[in-house]
């Protein structure tokens, strides 16, 4: 019977490994922006067919051996290791400016490192156990302080965070661990790590143009692991990167003019060979006085695409505005603003215990919408949540907000999780106020320079589209409505819900001096030994009264002896 | 003055007071208000309570589940209706202490009465943290009254009143025995003429045990109401872990702050034993006077408990009126008096130098409560000193009392 079994499994195991095939895909978006900045965004992809994420179940068994080729091996064993079904992480530095910028095509911005994944629950080792494991596992990997995102910032949001791929059917549900660390920033360290997963590093192909000296002096730049199980196709590694480059600033004479080159300091010299697919798509702006040069493989939808097994190498794309002399600055913004929503977040107040959480959410769109919103605030700073107050033109209107759910802060260790819906009428702002109380914090717990403060995380809202909100909040997927959508914004081909990350905050409790502890000590126990010491004293002799010799008498013996 | 014309009047004042329109940001002073008393956190957890989140499962909301139950179903807490509630606590607590007085001379009314009242109701001390809405107020009411049965002999509702105010701040257990022995005893004065206890100590025993029954009803019911039994983790545990280092006039936030993280649930153990061994030695101290030892006793309570707010010493402070008899005999009353004078100018002026101005740091108001903590301490000293040497009374000429 055993011998069956194993000649089975041995079957399976053959026939699973033979079907696993690994695709490679790359590419790269640029997009010029009205502002003369030019995004541009890397993307890896590594497919693994038909293979399944671990069963946490089988953790305390041996796990089969993994032989990759393309996927990246270090990574396939951390996901392994920790049976962790998606996994995502951004490592990002500068605000993303929604307001000039639009939607980004990678929708994780929030500055800081931000990682967030879905475990399936098991018995063998429980979701924090595997949670802790995953972030000391990847702040490793990456050579980033990941390893701190400890349970003062960890939370569940799953109303906000929805899986991005397909959760495996086990006997056990999934659930969501989230944290963020603004403070992080991404630097070469980071980017060094990040090529070696990469199949054909940055030797060849797209991954060529991944240049720390130009990346990191970008004005906005981050990278992005994602990790996801496709239902029936495989695991999905997906590896990105994406900048805000500012021509402007690297030209002499400020024009807007761009090229691979002055954008990355190199060109594509050769193909990556075991790419199944590698192209470059440019968008193109709308206004047509622009001319790219080589010419593109194909044009379509708004979109000029090179690709790379096909242009003449090497390839350095490039964009010139041969009538524009000195690139104006628009002076307003657009007449049509890109998102659907803008937000404005700020910490007011003064004082160094409390202080005012004050909000706008705007919408840009003629229609009411409803907007998910999510806090995910360390206990260094507390909510009043009976203090919130939504105002609608100046009148207040707290049915415009619904609470999905909140989970209080614990002081020195758990963060408050915050998510709620908001209801904003068309065209118009709504401005949301809440108390906040800045707790006081133990010497040790200080980071170093503490006058500076705390980075806060970022908000993050969704705006849920008309179908959308109409759908229960705790369905597996935000389906939308492209049609309404494309009515209301006609020239908006990106259809799916977009997270927007406001901009980070910085909290500054109050300090104690810290070159005090022992002179704390020594005070006030003094203090408290005086007067236990003259109580007990005073409680333990007997009262009497004497003749003032006697007590001379008494006083004198007592300096002789 | 006549009591009956001065108590409506002072009372009446206090009501208009407490509608006057007094900034909001009082209710946030760190001095006024600790997180176990402050009433944003009450209004914070019964929002909480009401919107279906257990309030204890965070670390915000540290009031008793008796509270949270009384403002959350019976009394909502809006501005007027808790500014009347409050000044009412304080007019009930005045007329305790009144009939504290009247019981301890055995007088159906005296000169005196009014004045007693007026250094309650008009102490700043007292009437600034009800301002605030600090829940202390309800602690010194439910001190007093439970006193004031005492003092009459009422058993049980002393015991009851004593059992509510163990449940909204566990430190005044140490009142419990005093307590029991007042029972027993009388509160009339015996202090300038001490004799041995003399009353049957085996009548305590029922009495500590209907104590016992109180405080478990008590808090099995505040268990039911919250559902859970994670309110006695935040809110009795807070006075013995200070998880909460929020500043306050007293001796425990910076000493927290300040502490090695290895030495901390040492000195935490040290500094709730601390308070808890006054007790004895006061009772058998001063076993002639019982109600002596619960004043003296609640003075250690304002130095030392570990949330302290300004009603705290306003309470002690208010009782030495019940004891003129001692006042010839205090030793160092001007010196007193001006450390208190100095603390209450020192501490709001350094708090908001450190807090809102930003141009002091901590140690300017870790300062000022080691002032602060001076001045009570010489208060407390003042007050066992004289109610020691009202005893020997008056001192022939060229002698002076020590103690051997």
């Amino acid at each position: 019977m055993n011998l069956y079994l194993v000649l089975l499994a041995a079957c399976l195991f053959v026939t699973s490994s033979h079907a696993s095939q690994e695709e490679f895909h790359e590419s790269l978006t640029l997009k010029p922006l009205q502002d003369g900045k030019v995004t541009s965004h890397f993307s890896f992809r590594t497919l693994l067919r038909g293979a399944t994420p671990r069963n946490p179940e089988t953790l305390d068994k041996e796990d089969n051996p993994q032989h990759y080729t393309l996927f990246p091996l270090t990574l396939g064993q951390i996901l392994r290791e920790y049976a962790v079904t998606e996994l995502h992480l951004t490592l990002n530095a500068g605000k993303w400016d929604y307001d000039r910028w639009g939607y980004p095509e990678e929708e994780g911005v929030g500055t800081g490192a931000e990682l967030w994944a879905w475990m399936g629950e098991s018995s063998a080792q429980s979701v924090d156990q595997r949670w802790s494991g995953l972030r000391n596992a990847l702040s490793g990997l990456f050579c980033a302080s990941i390893g701190s995102l400890d349970e003062q910032r960890t939370t569940s949001p799953d109303f906000t965070f929805q899986p991005k791929g397909y959760l495996p059917e086990w006997s056990s549900s999934h659930q969501i661990r989230h944290g963020t660390l603004p403070s992080e920033h991404v630097c070469t360290e980071n980017l060094t790590p990040f090529l070696k997963l990469l199949p054909c590093k940055s030797v060849s192909g797209i991954a060529t143009l991944l240049n720390p000296h130009k990346l990191f002096d970008a004005d906005w730049h981050g990278l992005g692991v994602h990790v996801r199980y496709l239902h029936d196709v495989g695991i999905e590694v997906r590896l990105s990167f994406q900048t805000v480059a500012d021509p402007i600033r690297y030209s002499f004479v400020g024009k807007r003019d761009w090229s691979l080159r002055s954008l990355f300091d190199r060109a594509i010299e050769r193909s990556c060979p075991v790419a199944t697919t590698s192209e470059v798509r440019l968008q193109l702006p709308a206004e047509s006085t622009a001319q790219i040069s080589p010419d593109p493989s194909s044009l379509d939808n708004g979109y000029a695409t090179f690709d790379i097994s096909k242009v003449a190498k090497p390839l350095n794309i490039a964009m010139v505005w041969p009538d524009e002399l000195k690139f104006e600055y628009p002076l307003t913004s657009t007449p049509e603003p890109l998102t659907h929503i803008s937000v404005h977040r700020t910490l007011k107040g003064y004082s160094q215990s409390r202080g005012v959480l004050s909000i706008d959410v705007t919408n840009n769109m003629p229609i009411t919408i409803q907007t998910s919103y999510l806090e995910s605030m360390p206990w260094l700073l507390q909510f009043y949540l009976h203090s919130l107050k939504l105002y609608y033109n100046g009148v207040s209107r707290d049915d415009l907000i619904s609470i999905v759910s909140y989970t209080p802060p614990v002081p020195h260790s758990r963060p408050t999780l915050l998510q709620a819906v908001l209801t904003i009428p068309g065209n118009s702002t709504l401005h949301l106020t809440l108390d906040v109380i800045k707790p006081f914090l133990r010497y040790t717990e200080h980071p170093p320079d503490a006058q500076r403060g705390w980075d806060l995380p970022p908000a993050i809202f969704i705006p849920l589209l008309p179908s959308q909100a109409s759908g229960s909040p705790n369905g597996t997927a935000m389906s939308i409505n492209g049609m309404e959508e494309n009515k209301v914004f006609p020239n908006r081909n990106r259809i799916r819900p977009h997270k927007i990350y406001t901009p980070i905050l910085l909290v500054d409790p109050a300090t104690p001096d810290f070159s005090m502890p022992y002179n704390v000590i020594i005070m006030s126990c003094t203090l408290i030994a005086l007067i236990f010491g003259s109580v007990f004293n005073l409680l333990t002799r007997k009262n009497n009264d004497l003749p003032i010799e006697r007590i001379l008498d008494i006083l004198l013996n007592k300096c002789i002896s | 003055m006549d009591f009956e014309f001065v108590f409506p009047a002072l009372v009446a004042g206090r009501f208009l007071l407490a509608l006057a329109p007094f900034p909001g940001s009082l209710k946030h002073d760190h001095q006024l208000s600790s997180p176990l008393t402050s009433y944003p956190r009450l209004q914070e957890g019964v929002y909480l309570f009401q919107h279906g989140v257990d309030p204890y499962s965070g670390g915000l909301f540290r009031h008793s589940p008796l509270l949270l139950s009384l403002f959350s179903t019976a009394i909502p807490l809006q501005r007027h209706v808790s500014a009347f509630l409050w000044t009412a606590s304080d007019a009930v607590a005045a007329w305790a202490l009144v009939k504290i007085w009247r019981s301890r001379k055995k007088l159906q009314s005296s000169s005196r009465d009014g004045l007693i009242a007026a250094m309650y109701l008009l102490n700043p001390y007292i009437f600034f943290p009800t301002l605030a809405l600090s829940t202390s107020t309800f602690e010194n009411m439910l001190y007093l009254l439970s006193v004031m049965f005492a003092c009459q002999g009422q058993v049980s509702a002393s015991l009851l009143a004593l059992a509510f105010l163990v449940q909204l701040s566990i430190p005044s257990i140490i009142f419990l025995l005093p307590i029991t022995l007042l029972l027993i005893t009388s509160p009339i004065s015996y202090l300038a003429a001490p004799k041995l206890f003399t009353a049957d100590l085996r009548k305590t025993i029922p009495i500590l045990l209907e104590f016992l029954v109180y405080s478990t009803v008590l808090t099995f019911a505040s268990t039911l109401a919250c559902g859970s039994w994670s309110w006695v983790a935040q809110s009795w545990g807070a006075v013995f872990g200070l998880p909460d280092l929020t500043p306050n006039p007293g001796l425990w936030w910076y000493f927290f702050t300040e502490m090695f993280d290895h030495f901390r649930p040492f000195f935490l153990m040290v500094f709730s034993v601390h308070l808890l061994i006054y007790m004895l030695p006061m009772c058998i101290k001063f076993q002639h006077d019982i109600l002596y030892a619960i004043f003296l006793l609640s003075g250690v309570m304002a130095t030392f408990k570990a949330y302290p707010t300004l009603s705290d010493p306003g309470l002690f402070l208010s009782m030495m009126t019940l004891f003129p008899e001692v006042y010839p005999y205090l030793r160092h009353p001007i010196v007193t008096t001006f450390l208190h004078l100095h603390a209450a100018l020192l501490l709001p002026l350094f708090h908001h130098l450190w807090l809102s101005q930003g141009t002091g740091n901590a140690n300017f108001f870790y300062a000022s409560t080691l002032v602060f903590g001076m001045a009570n301490g010489a208060a407390l000293l003042d007050a066992i000193w004289a109610g020691l040497r009202i005893a020997i009374g008056k001192l022939p000429d060229g002698a002076e009392a020590v103690q051997e």
